[in-house]
């Protein structure tokens, strides 16, 4: 022990055997000793009663990360499936408790896992790199055969004369000090640069997605699993030769009847009266039908028609930027021609298709169909507008433009 | 150490005797008067003796298992379960009789009894090899047969050891133990089928047989318990088994009412997830009436309360409190096998008649007197094994 030394950090007393050392945690502990610790190869029954150690708290830890885990499971699931996004799944319930269990289990289990296993860590003040009695040769029989009780010197009974007689009183071993070295406790600095450095780098995704929550792209989405990309299925043109006729796409089988539907308003179904179209939409033409024209028409008819019906969709632009040459455009609604043309006929080409425009009878129904119509001829007059078209109230507020 | 039952083994057995018998008599006359040809008798008797019967199989397994992995820490209180596993043969000659009236063509207890019912429908026809009465009784005998033998060789061999010069029977004992144990779960398994499952012949749950095993285990460690309790009581055992090995039997009982519960709600998840007529109708039957407020009372009585109850170190180590769950685990046991079983006398309602506590006494009282002529002048601890001395020192952490 030179004076080089820094200041005392415990007295350490050897022990040859369990019941020396356990009399010895007795005895310390009765004195009103607190900062002490008692150092064997294997753990000691009963040790924990020895040295006046109370109850540990991690039972309580694991139970309060258990219950988290719990709340947390069961709380995500209703939020993500039974509110955020509300999505039916097999007709259960929007938050069936059966089917959240098995997710709510697996994380109460890992949750309480964590606590147990970290919670265990700080309890114990891990990880502790160094300790001042590693210093002690003798010490490192710990690890051996040597039984080792150590008083430090932080303890408010301490007392360096009258703990020393203590501890010589109990063991027949020389009690021998130990002091603090110039080793530090502390992580070494390259250990804490990388550790924040892998902290800063686990920040990058998080910061990834919430960029890309908030920002437009016109690129397309990442596909890490392919496997809707390339689904094995037919085109609806396509041959099979699984069927006799070699088609992909079937044909309603014979005698198929439209389900729930027996109406035989040649007007309503064809929108023709004998040969000739017919020119009055055959539904009554309400502002629901109108809104109900229109949204429909933004799903079917906008891709290629415009928005205002010009014919200048997303196709039709996609198509004159590739200067496709075999593509037919889309005709403007507001061609005089289209114009002329009766409620009837826009009906057929709807239902049936005209040269490219293909045929929606299949995708949509008969009441959608005409409200398409009704919304078309509401775009054609706005479009196609006079003075006498503006009510008579508002009329005044136009010549103020 | 080498404490016996002794004189009190005739006491204990006549008094068990008495209960039983009037058990008995009382059964046959309220299950009579009833009028409906033995048939709420027939489920009361099934579940009585299932009760019983499951309490041993729980005692198989846990003196296999202790062999199996060679435990030291059980052995003072493994005499007590081979014991209990041994006492399977009174359990088959209570339950024969529920075969005898099978094979004389009643079909009260199990439907498929009538031999018309089964060739009118066309899932059991499918069925109709298996579910043949005299295969039954055959595969009954099987099931029996491996229990008793199983249970008598465990007794047999540990008994020889209390006077060996050697450790030769325990070495024997833990050789055998893997095609003991794997006897042992395959039996209990088709038993569970057998004789549970096919009172709703066309409804089939694969977990089944596991969650009969999860109950068997929970009401083995139950009664164990207050038997220690019991003996400890009487000036017996009072050496040898301390708070220690009572804190290892709660672990026990609080691990498997866990696994009643993950495995029962196992079952439970599926046939709902997949809801399946020909599946969804037998918990259909137990959320009908008053079943349904039963399923309720199981699922927070027999999982959720002991569960909470029994987390605690401190609760297993405070016997008075150890006990108490013991106790409401056997109750939990028997209320189980009623919900399992009797909704085929009583579709209506969870209704308790007298004659299920008659045949509960009757049952349970011949049960006990066997337990205790086997029990006799056997000593109570394996007084020689190998192990003893660390059973004797064991202390959990």
């Amino acid at each position: 022990m030179s004076e080089a030394q820094g200041a005392l950090h415990s007295l350490v007393a050897e022990f040859d055997d369990v019941d020396g050392v356990s009399a010895a945690a007795r005895a310390v502990r009765d004195a009103g000793y607190k900062a002490f610790d008692v150092y064997s190869p294997f753990p000691i029954h009963g040790i924990e009663r020895s040295m006046g150690l109370r109850a540990t708290r991690l039972p309580w830890l694991v139970l309060a990360c258990g219950l988290t885990g719990t709340v947390l499971a069961l709380f995500f699931q209703w939020w993500t499936n039974g509110h955020d996004y509300a999505f039916k799944i097999s007709g259960k319930p929007l938050f069936g408790v059966p089917a959240n269990i098995p997710i709510t289990f697996e994380f109460t289990v890992l949750l309480a896992a964590f606590g147990a296993f970290f919670g265990m860590f700080v309890l114990n003040r891990l990880p502790e790199h160094h300790n001042p009695l590693f210093e002690n040769e003798r010490f490192r029989r710990a690890t051996d055969d040597g039984f080792f009780l150590a008083i430090e010197a932080r303890d408010a009974q301490f007392h360096e004369r009258a703990t020393r007689e203590l501890l010589q009183s109990l063991t027949k071993h020389t009690v021998v000090a130990c002091h603090e070295s110039g080793e530090s406790r502390a992580l070494p600095v390259w250990v804490r640069a990388s550790m924040a450095g892998a902290g800063a780098l686990a920040l990058v995704p998080l910061a990834a997605i919430v960029a890309a929550r908030y920002r437009d792209s016109t690129q397309a989405p990442f596909h890490l699993i392919k496997d809707m990309d390339s689904q094995t299925r037919y085109r609806a043109q396509a041959a099979n030769p699984f069927f006799a006729d070699g088609r992909a796409q079937r044909p309603d089988v014979a005698g198929t009847v439209e389900f729930d539907r027996f109406r035989t308003d040649p007007a309503l179904l064809t929108g023709r009266a004998g040969e000739a179209f017919v020119d009055q939409i055959p539904l009554s033409v309400t502002a629901e039908l109108m809104q109900r024209g229109r949204t429909r028409f933004a799903v079917y008819c906008t891709p290629c028609h415009g928005g205002a019906g010009y014919g200048d969709g997303l196709v039709a632009q996609r198509a004159a930027t590739l200067q496709e040459q075999a593509f037919v455009p889309p005709a403007s609604l507001h061609d005089p021609l289209v114009r002329a043309r009766p409620a009837g006929q826009i009906f057929d080409t709807i239902r049936n298709g005209v040269r490219s425009m293909p045929a929606y009878g299949r995708q949509m129904s008969i009441e959608d169909s005409w409200a398409i119509v009704a919304f078309v001829r509401a775009l054609q007059r706005s479009q196609n507008a006079s003075v006498e078209d503006v009510p008579d109230a508002e009329r005044g507020r136009l010549g103020t433009r | 150490m080498s404490e016996t039952l002794g004189t009190r083994s005739r006491r204990w057995s006549t008094l068990a005797l008495v209960v039983g018998l009037a058990g008995l008599v009382l059964a046959l006359v309220l299950g009579s008067a009833r009028g409906d040809a033995f048939k709420r008798f027939e489920h009361s008797w099934l579940v009585s003796c299932l009760y019983f019967l499951s309490i041993s199989l729980g005692g198989l397994f846990f003196v296999i298992i202790q062999h199996l992995v060679r435990a030291g820490w059980s052995v003072v209180v493994r005499r007590v379960a081979e014991l209990v596993a041994a006492n399977t043969p009174v359990t088959a000659l209570l339950f024969a009789p529920l075969v005898v009236l099978l094979l004389r063509g009643d079909s009260g207890l199990w439907p498929w009894g009538d031999v018309a019912k089964v060739h009118a429908s066309p899932l059991l026809e499918g069925k109709a090899a298996f579910l043949d009465a005299r295969f039954f009784a055959l595969r009954c005998v099987v099931y029996f047969g491996i229990w008793i033998f199983l249970g008598r060789w465990l007794l047999r061999r540990s008994l020889e050891q209390d006077g060996a010069q050697d450790a030769a029977p325990t070495l024997a004992l833990e050789r055998r133990a893997a095609p003991a144990m794997v006897a042992f779960a395959l039996s209990i398994n088709f038993a569970a089928f057998d004789i549970l499952m096919t009172l709703n012949p066309t409804w089939a749950s694969t977990i089944f047989g596991v969650c009969f095993f999860a109950g068997s285990m929970i009401s083995f460690f139950a009664l164990t318990v207050l038997l220690l309790r019991f003996l400890q009581r009487n000036a017996l055992l009072g050496k040898a088994v301390r708070v220690e090995h009572y804190h290892d039997l709660g672990k026990f009982l609080f691990a498997f009412v866990f696994f009643w519960g993950y495995v029962s709600f196992s079952q439970f998840m599926l046939i709902w997830y997949a809801d399946l007529p020909e599946e969804t109708f037998w918990y259909r039957d137990r959320f009908h009436g008053t079943w349904l407020a039963v399923s309720w009372v199981l699922l927070l009585g027999h999982f959720v309360i002991p569960f909470a109850g029994l987390v605690s170190r401190h609760a297993k180590r405070r016997l008075w409190l150890l006990t108490f769950w013991a106790v409401w685990m056997l109750c939990m046991h028997a209320l189980e096998l009623f919900w399992l079983v009797m909704p085929g006398a009583e579709k209506d309602g969870a209704l308790v008649s007298p004659v299920d506590f008659a045949c509960f006494a009757a049952v349970g009282g011949i049960w006990f007197f066997a337990l205790a002529r086997l029990a006799g002048d056997k000593p109570l601890v394996p007084v020689n094994d190998p192990r003893l001395p660390e059973s004797l020192a064991f202390e959990n952490f």
